[in-house]
């Protein structure tokens, strides 16, 4: 269980509260998205939960336990894949576990089991740079997987794909998270469409200062489908809620559809 | 690839050809400086021959090949210490924020300096001898490395050592596993510069002392006032640096780079 209590977060030398007052409990095996308008402290308040960045008030617990700074029981999803370029795709995946001190053999074995989930069985031996951005976000994705932390930090981990890819990964990543079910996520993301298609309940967030606007639940039936008519209304819903907020956000989702 | 490679011929050639009609430009000037106009000294004005034939008899002798060598293996001897003294003045400079900000800028000062100007200490405290122009030597290269080395770590893409972070990794795995790999474009980089002046550097000392070296048999030309056995040294003090930043250096570098996709 993640708990966040009154947390708040304001940088020096700047007059933007960028979080203010956010309470927040997530039981273990939830899907949870935090979507809102750029700017609003989404990515922050990520980053305070990966224990990237302190909370300027409040406190986080996980399972009771109070976060100080980052650690293998919180494994970030980056925009970005953060593979590293010197390593091939099979030693990338087993760099994590090589932290946790996990035996050489074990880490083997599950690197490929992950790889296969996200099927790039066939791509063990390939260095990152010949990899497309779909396929580096898979391995990211396995390598994130094989750690088995406790909760898994996802933050716009598909916004830099283009639409296919994307909807693959997303299918993916759904189909990964049904068949483990005790897996905790914190998914932001900036796309309604996107949380409403993982989400258990989606945070939407204001803008300056960033605080909890609703928190809204989303009981659809999995898997979903995006032209289904309760996901579209779904959608609309979680639109109007962060429209509101600000127009810019909205007009990029519509011009995106 | 076969393009690729002929491409590579192709650029050969045309050097190779420049370099000759570079050659030979020398050597019309020269017969018309000195042989017919009567401008140039003979003995201040050389000529491609006369250095062809000072290449042959210094070949001839053996001198041209222990001098190389003998400078070449005090070189590498010197940028050795060079690079495990950087390495150390680097990582230090890096991690304590107090030596960055303070020995940092006083090691900038000292990498202005010409390496010449530590001959005198160096014959003062060692004499005319080999451990003098190590000294010059590694002046003249270690605080470049530490420079490049400190940049190096600060260049590293912040989010390899957040995502590291992240998935548990400790001080030592952080450096060990994603810092140090993640640096060594970078560290090859450094090298190939600190090599550079380290190759200055050893000339610089070598002309000031009286051991066997490049240096020296440049100094015995200037004595024996055989402009062309100058001549013929610097060329191939200008062959051997070359050579070791390309074969050496460049292709170590071109090699990662490319393993890494960065070319």
């Amino acid at each position: 269980m993640l708990e966040l209590r009154n947390v708040g977060k304001t940088y020096p030398h700047t007059v933007k509260r960028t979080l203010k007052d956010i309470n927040l409990t997530i039981e273990e095996g939830e899907f949870i998205c935090i979507v809102g308008p750029s700017g609003c402290g989404k990515t922050t308040l990520l980053n305070l939960v990966a224990g990237l960045e302190e909370p300027t008030k409040g406190e986080i617990f996980l399972d009771g336990i109070p976060v100080k700074g980052p650690g293998a029981d919180r494994v970030v999803m980056f925009q970005e894949a953060a593979l590293y370029p010197w390593l091939n795709v099979l030693d990338n995946v087993m760099l994590g576990m090589e932290f946790l001190g996990i035996p050489k053999e074990e880490r083997k074995n599950r690197a490929l089991k992950y790889l296969k989930m996200v099927h790039l069985s066939q791509f063990t031996e390939y260095p990152i740079h010949q990899l497309s951005g779909g396929m580096r976000q898979r391995a990211a994705l396995a390598r994130a997987l094989s750690m088995d932390s406790k909760i898994l930090l996802m933050d716009e981990p598909f916004s830099a794909l283009d639409k296919q890819t994307t909807n693959m990964l997303r299918g993916e990543l759904e189909q990964i998270w049904m068949n483990d079910h005790s897996k905790t996520v914190l998914f932001v993301t900036h796309s309604a469409e996107e949380a409403v298609y993982f989400a258990d309940r989606i945070v939407v967030l204001s803008e300056n200062p960033g605080q909890i606007k609703e928190i809204i639940s989303c009981d659809l039936k999995r898997p979903r489908q995006i032209d289904q008519e309760e996901f579209v209304h779904m959608r609309h819903r979680l639109l109007e809620s962060v429209k509101k907020e600000v127009e810019k956000f909205a007009k990029e989702e519509y011009d995106k559809n | 690839m076969q393009k690729k490679s002929t491409t590579k011929i192709k650029k050969g050639l045309e050097l190779a050809l420049f370099l000759f009609l570079l050659v030979v430009l020398w050597q019309i000037l020269n017969m018309l400086f000195v042989d017919v106009f009567k401008i140039w000294k003979p003995y201040s004005a050389p000529s491609p021959a006369g250095v062809a034939f000072s290449f042959a008899s210094l070949l001839k002798s053996g001198v041209l090949l222990s001098a190389l060598l003998k400078s070449l293996g005090r070189g590498v001897a010197g940028f050795a210490i060079s690079v495990i003294a950087g390495l150390i003045l680097g990582i230090l400079i890096h991690h304590f924020s107090y030596l960055n900000r303070n020995l940092k800028p006083v090691i900038m000062g000292m990498q202005t300096l010409p390496s010449i100007c530590w001959v005198p200490f160096a014959i003062l405290w060692f004499g005319l001898n080999n451990s003098a122009i190590l000294f010059v030597v590694v002046m003249g290269s270690a605080f470049s490395i530490a420079l490049g080395v400190d940049d190096g770590i600060k260049n590293v893409p912040p989010l390899y050592i957040k995502a590291a972070k992240t998935m548990g990794a400790g001080q030592g795995d952080l450096y060990l596993k994603v810092i140090l790999p993640a640096c060594v474009p970078s560290f090859l980089a450094t090298l190939r510069q600190g090599w550079s002046f380290a190759w200055r550097a050893l000339m610089s000392g070598e002309v000031m002392s009286s051991t066997i070296g490049l240096g020296q048999t440049l100094i015995i030309g200037r004595d024996m006032a055989d402009i062309n056995q100058v001549m013929l040294v610097m060329l191939v003090i200008i062959f051997a640096g070359v050579v070791i930043d390309k074969c050496i250096f460049t292709a170590l570098e071109n090699r990662v780079l490319r393993k890494r996709g960065l070319m």
